[in-house]
């Protein structure tokens, strides 16, 4: 299909209303990383962008507000008790307590799992949509067990999976945070992840790399919420070119 | 359309920094259009509600992924939400739910809710595009936009020729493109 005959395709492509043959053949086509294609795709998603306008607003109920919101916070704890007399209803109501306390614990811990598991959900489906890109690589780093080593798997428009194994244990009020490191310039922040106890870690970026401006990867560990800019050596870097 | 702001750049670092006041604030700004939105997919207040929880636990999940450079952050919202509800629409529960209805049944308490907020101005622009496209035309965008529907399935569900369906939504979608290239150069 050459870009006058897509021309016309591109905001359906946008809203899916595009034919399975069609969607592939610009799908593929994407994938190589036509920049004149994203470019008009960016547009089009501009265009469909004021279909929504087609509905009116509608506010929701405020109860959903205040569950998404105490979903997210952390629990507080309860206030110290001052007085015996206080302390004669603590000890009252203790039973009571106690089973609330476990209700709320197993709520939170629900949710908590919940969350976790959409978040893992859509991670996969990440990975999965990079690598069956046509034009993604896969790049080794780290030879030997004894440090950290894996693979890279980048795709110039879909982003990088970063999956490996040997990372060292790192303290609860840090995190390893990735860095595209152009050959020019200063590095930009790409995520932040944690490893599992044994040093195992996988993230998927959505982040397009421009791989003939990015000369490498690198993860560095940083301060809990991430850096601006990296305050630590490097502990990994991984050319790609 | 979605409102967009100015102040979304500092409303996306205090998401990408897990901080829970950019959570309430991207749903102070967002949470109407879509809802507004899901109720008009699944026709179901209460799946419009759940559907909503989750859109936003999916925001704060994934809000370090949000490129600004593909768009802005209420387009990058409304995405996810409209692929949200059309997921909902495919699933067998909801097909089994919306057998129950006939086709233009709106949940009578959804109408009333209706945001009190007042349009913004690029809405006004964007309205006025859309009341330019006539009822067939509007038809299959809402087909396409709203259930996620092919033009082959379009067609079918208007039992009208493919070729007639391609015609409307390319001279529709032309207009909204004539009307937001007017719109950005104002």
């Amino acid at each position: 299909m050459t870009h006058g005959e897509m021309q016309e395709l591109y905001e359906l492509y946008v809203l899916g209303a595009l034919e399975v043959e069609q969607a592939v053949q610009i799908d593929a086509h994407v994938a190589d990383g036509c920049e004149f294609c994203l470019d008009q795709i960016r547009q089009a998603a501009q265009v469909t962008a004021a279909l929504p306008a087609m509905i009116e607003p509608v506010e929701p109920p405020a109860a959903v507000r205040e569950r998404i919101l105490a979903s997210i916070a952390t629990p507080k704890r309860a206030p110290r008790l001052q007085t015996p007399l206080m302390g004669l209803f603590a000890v009252a109501a203790a039973i009571a307590l106690v089973f609330a306390f476990w209700a709320t614990g197993q709520l939170h811990e629900t949710r908590r799992r919940l969350e976790d598991a959409l978040g893992q959900r859509d991670q996969l489906r990440s990975a999965i949509e990079i690598l069956s890109r046509s034009q993604t690589r896969a790049v080794q780093f780290g030879a030997n067990d004894n440090v950290a080593h894996g693979r890279v798997f980048v795709n110039q428009n879909g982003g990088f999976v970063f999956v490996g194994s040997d990372l060292p244990q790192i303290t609860p009020d840090k995190t390893f945070e990735l860095w595209l490191l152009p050959a020019k310039g200063a590095p930009q922040p790409a995520g932040l992840f944690r490893a599992n106890p044994s040093g195992d870690f996988v993230h998927v970026a959505n982040t397009a790399v421009d791989v003939k401006q990015i000369a490498a990867i690198a993860v560095s560990v940083e301060p809990k919420g991430g850096s601006s800019a990296p305050t630590t050596k490097p502990i990994v870097v991984v050319p790609l070119g | 359309m979605v409102p967009e702001h100015t102040a979304d750049a500092d409303l996306i670092r205090r998401l990408k920094s897990r901080d829970p006041e950019g959570l309430a604030t991207a749903y102070d700004r967002y949470s109407s259009a879509a809802f507004g939105l899901f109720l008009r997919i699944t026709r179901d207040r209460s799946v419009a509600e759940d559907l909503l929880q989750e859109l936003f636990l999916r925001v704060w999940n994934r809000s370090r992924e949000f490129d600004d450079s593909r768009g802005s952050l209420g387009v990058w919202i409304m995405a996810i939400a409209r692929n949200m509800g059309i997921d909902y629409l495919r699933s067998a529960e909801a097909r089994f739910n919306m057998k129950l209805r006939p086709i233009d049944y709106v949940d009578p308490t959804a109408l009333a809710h209706r945001s009190a907020e007042p349009d913004v101005d690029s809405k006004r622009a964007v309205n006025t595009a859309l009341s330019a496209l006539n009822a067939n035309e509007k038809r299959v965008l809402e087909l396409a936009y709203f259930e996620g529907c092919s033009q082959t399935e379009i067609a079918a569900k208007l039992d009208e020729p493919l070729g007639t369906v391609k015609t409307w939504m390319r001279t529709g979608l032309g207009r909204l493109r004539t009307a937001m290239k007017l719109r950005a150069a104002q």
